[in-house]
């Protein structure tokens, strides 16, 4: 492959990454060319050297959607490491689909009871005193505090396993990296850590 | 199960072999590359995500050089804390391998 093959397929597998990061990525690689015609090397040499072009940006893309995920742990960086695992296109990660888009619609289906039961809470904390029905204004009020409580708790447990499936998901996905590996795992020796 | 065994050992040593090699001066990522791919007959394209890593955790970092020929060059020095991490990462390698070294040593 020649230089310029290796670029614009590089360039094409990172589009959609924030522009300074390809920038920065593709300075990166053109440095390395330069540097390696400059030792006299035979282009189609270094490219191979490098690797798959279309793999590496694969990968890179995946690691910059789990970094999303590890330093914003919110509903968009959830989507963002979902997307990166999928987007290695790895064959299991695409059989595993099913049973995660199962999981996700059951987690997806508390949460949204959660929000229901909570609301309706909200209700008969609200309404219940005026309407007379049961044992008075009391229960009524205690009652939707009680239902408000419970829909907390279910929301909180349904947030901790969201958590939970994504990491999970992101340590999955770091397990298909072949270009990346050896340069992501960090050591578990250090004293910066 | 030799080859195995190999990639596993390659992988733990290269961040610890980069260290090194900056502590010794401070170097371009196609110096370290080449270096390493020589001497360890590591892929080359593996250092620039290990270069952007050690990056973000603030073990290395990069200033522009002017070069005589072409435009000016990335170079890599170690932080503080890089040092501090080289020295012990250093030290837990060498008690492993002397560890392992003494196990292997005895055995005919």
């Amino acid at each position: 492959m020649t230089r310029q093959a290796f670029m614009t397929r590089l360039r094409e597998g990172l589009a959609g990454l924030p522009s300074q990061t390809v920038a920065d990525i593709v300075a990166d690689y053109e440095t390395h060319f330069a540097d390696a015609a400059a030792a006299g090397r035979d282009e189609a040499d270094v490219a191979s050297a490098l690797g798959d072009p279309s793999r590496l940006a694969r990968e890179l893309r995946a690691e910059a959607g789990l970094k999303a995920w590890e330093e914003n742990r919110n509903p968009s960086g959830a989507a963002a490491a979902v997307f990166a695992v999928l987007g290695l296109g790895a064959i299991d990660i695409l059989i595993l689909l099913p049973i995660l888009m199962g999981v996700g619609g059951m987690i997806f289906g508390f949460g949204m009871a959660a929000i229901g039961v909570f609301i309706a809470g909200g209700a008969v904390f609200a309404i219940g005193p005026f309407t007379g029905i049961g044992g008075g204004p009391a229960v009524a009020v205690l009652a939707g505090i009680g239902l408000m409580a419970g829909a907390a708790s279910l929301g909180a447990i349904v947030t901790i396993c969201t958590i939970g499936l994504v990491n999970a998901l992101v340590w999955y996905g770091r397990l298909h990296y072949r270009l990346l590996r050896p340069a992501l795992e960090p050591q578990t020796v250090g004293v910066a850590r | 199960m030799p080859e195995a065994i190999e990639i596993q050992l390659k992988k733990g040593a290269l961040e610890l072999c980069v260290l090194a090699l900056l502590s010794q001066h401070e170097s371009y990522a196609y110096e370290i590359a080449s270096k390493l791919s020589d001497s360890i007959g590591m892929g080359e394209g593996t250092i620039y995500p290990l270069m952007r890593r050690l990056q973000n955790e603030r073990l290395v970092d990069t200033h522009l050089v002017e070069s005589s020929a072409g435009p000016s060059r990335k170079y890599y020095r170690l932080t503080e804390a890089g040092k501090a991490s080289f020295i012990s990462q250093k030290a837990a390698w060498a008690s492993f391998s002397g560890a392992v070294q003494g196990i292997l040593g005895g055995v005919k």
